[in-house]
């Protein structure tokens, strides 16, 4: 049971990454892909259906530590203070910019959202990075250092990178313009996150919560399963071509 | 103040604000759900123009229920590791719940539902906005389960120092729990009732040119606000009773005595008034023709935000010194080694950029609200994909 948990949390993280990595890293590419404001509302057009879909996955996945993992939740954030505070505070501001940026007319209004938008898809990468980094050392004590800033830089071009085959599949330009791409960009984005998951199943495994709470999650969670993957299927199959949607 | 306090602070202020979204996001969902059927099946264009309207302003108040509600989830851990230790054998299962069973699926198919228009068939457009709803009740359920455990520690049992998990049923079953969540239930349909009715009295006191949209949304708001305000107001008195079984105390501080003193006055008050003057006004459109009353509805508006953030203070401040009644105190729930320098930066953060996060957001739905239901974003037109193309060189 502790090791179905275990797969469901790697799952989840790798998901992650693999599904809001593109996000994060067109909103890092932002300012470089789209340079005319007609540009970026394209570039936001074209993950913006996807967003909302795919950042639930670490809401999810905080659940999931929550629930399978209580202890592992405490000592992890508490540990991880300062980085966790600082990718709340660039994932809040990330939204912002998605959900502000058309809210109001006038190029000003819409110039600093889109630099909200930009700067907290930045800070996430750039947090996410030194947590994969800090979690892979097993949670040092000072976990600002120089592999932690490494690991920050090192996720942040492999984010843009795979933001970039993203709006090249979804707007159909430009050479890497193919599904293959997005799908090798997509596993090279999950890539850390498993490879730091391997590195910390066996910890993981002996910190689960008792059986009777896992039997509990199980027996509530696996039954609606086929829903939650049906509902991002369905996300996939009626975004993923045609006119670019506005709202965001 | 000390890290306890702060952390407490810190923990008050996000929830609140989470709320005051919350609430409304709890009473508008239905609403536009059903507005949205209507139009399915009838095809009225008056239909369509209201469910793009006031689901417009649900979604940009959305917006702020979302963010404030990661930095819910995420400060467990951040300041309260002690919970997760002592009784996150218990207490996480509902919160996963919440965020696998519900969330996860409100999230996906908000999404569907905002972006659906022009591309999904109307029926399963319709279907998203109903699976919306469903999905956010079904997290206050979850979210009230989790709270309710730590009024009443139903359902656990004490093994070598840490909370286990005895009986899962009995954190539904929580005496806690089964009036408090149709109460929340009811203060979200109460909110967005009056959401809906100062808005229209603005247009109507205005007289712009929907007169008939806002003469109806009017009687729709009023009539939310009646079921709403009945139930929030019956089942607040219903849970005297329970509360008082496992906590004798909780009333007698000053603050939870001054809160619960102040949404009892706006509760009772306010029921009354929509259920004895506003309710009978709509016969005949009374209420949308005099014009004179208008004004008020609007300054009426806040008032079931400012009990429901009451309301929760009661709930928390009189459950102290208690984090898990009875069990695990505050201040050994904080998070060893958690210094001032921490919290305070945290805070400052937080509370800083929620709260003015949320000062624009209800300047952006005021701003929806005045400009009317002829220019709204929501469902507007596509953007072409290729226009103008990303240029090659860049990609």
């Amino acid at each position: 049971m502790d090791i179905f948990w275990f797969l469901t949390f790697a799952v989840l993280l790798a998901g992650y990454f693999a599904l809001e990595g593109f996000d994060i890293g067109l909103g890092v590419l932002l300012p470089v892909l789209g340079r005319s404001p007609a540009d970026r509302d394209r570039l936001v057009g074209a993950m913006a259906p996807f967003v909302l879909a795919n950042e639930v996955w670490l809401v999810a996945l905080a659940g999931v530590l929550f629930g399978a993992f209580p202890v592992l939740e405490g000592q992890a954030l508490s540990r991880l203070y300062p980085l966790v505070v600082a990718l709340l505070l660039a994932w809040i501001v990330r939204d912002a910019g998605l959900w502000f940026r058309r809210r109001a007319d006038g190029a000003a209004w819409r110039l600093a959202w889109d630099g909200a938008l930009w700067a907290g898809s930045a800070g996430l990468a750039l947090a996410w990075g030194a947590i994969l980094v800090a979690v892979a050392r097993g949670l040092p004590a000072s976990p600002l250092d120089v592999p932690a800033v490494a690991g920050g830089v090192a996720l942040l071009a492999l984010l843009a990178w795979h933001g970039r085959t993203f709006a090249a599949w979804r707007l159909r330009s430009g050479p890497h313009g193919s599904g293959r791409a997005l799908l090798l960009s997509a596993c090279a984005a999950a890539a850390p996150a498993v490879l730091v998951m391997a590195a910390a199943a066996a910890h993981m495994l002996g910190n689960a919560a008792p059986d009777q709470t896992l039997t509990v999650l199980s027996v509530m969670v696996v039954p609606v399963a086929p829903i939650l993957a049906g509902a991002q299927v369905w996300v996939w199959r009626t975004f993923s071509r045609g006119a670019l949607p506005t709202f965001f | 103040m000390d890290v306890v306090g702060l952390a407490r602070m810190q923990f008050a202020v996000t929830g609140s604000l989470h709320f005051l979204f919350v609430v409304l996001t709890l009473g508008l969902a239905p609403l536009v759900a059903i507005m949205h059927t209507r139009y399915a099946i009838g095809g009225n264009p008056l239909h369509e123009r209201m469910t793009r309207f006031w689901g417009q302003i649900y979604v940009i108040n959305y917006a702020l229920g979302i963010v404030t509600g990661l930095v819910m989830e995420f400060q467990f851990g951040l300041s309260w590791s002690g919970l997760s230790h002592y009784a996150g054998d218990v207490f996480g299962a509902p919160l996963a719940m919440e965020t696998l069973l519900a969330f996860f699926l409100e999230s996906t198919f908000l999404g569907l539902w905002i972006f659906g228009w022009h591309r999904l068939p109307r029926g399963l457009h319709v279907a998203c906005i109903w699976l919306v709803t469903l999905t956010a009740y079904a997290s206050a359920l979850f979210i009230m389960v989790a709270n309710s455990f730590l009024q009443n520690p139903a359902g656990s049992a004490e093994e070598g120092g840490r909370l286990v998990l005895r009986d899962f049923g009995a954190l539904f079953t929580n005496p806690t729990l089964v009036f408090a969540l149709p109460h929340v239930l009811s203060a979200g349909l109460w909110a967005g009732g009056f959401v809906v009715m100062g808005a229209s009295a603005y247009h109507l006191y205005r007289r712009t040119p929907e007169r008939e949209f806002f003469t109806r949304s009017l009687r729709i708001g009023v009539l939310t606000a009646f079921v709403g305000s009945l139930f929030t107001v019956g089942f607040g008195y219903a849970q005297f009773g329970p509360v008082s079984d496992v906590q004798p105390d909780k009333f007698h501080g000053a603050v939870p005595g001054v809160a619960l003193g102040l949404m009892i006055m706006i509760g009772q008050f306010v029921q009354f008034g929509v259920m004895f003057v506003l309710a009978p006004l709509l016969i005949r459109d009374l209420l949308a023709r005099w014009r004179w009353l208008h004004p008020l509805l609007m300054i009426m508006t806040p008032l079931p935000f400012v009990a429901a953030i009451a309301g929760w203070i009661v709930r928390e401040v009189g459950r102290q010194p208690w984090l898990v009644y009875g069990k695990l105190s505050v201040a050994d729930a904080l998070t060893p080694g958690l210094t001032r320098a921490d919290i305070t930066a945290s805070f400052a953060g937080f509370a800083g950029v929620l709260g003015l996060l949320a000062l624009v957001d209800y300047v952006l739905i005021a701003r929806a609200v005045r400009r009317g239901p002829g220019r709204v974003a929501l469902g507007a037109a596509d953007l072409p994909v290729t226009a103008e193309p990303v240029p090659a060189h860049s990609l």
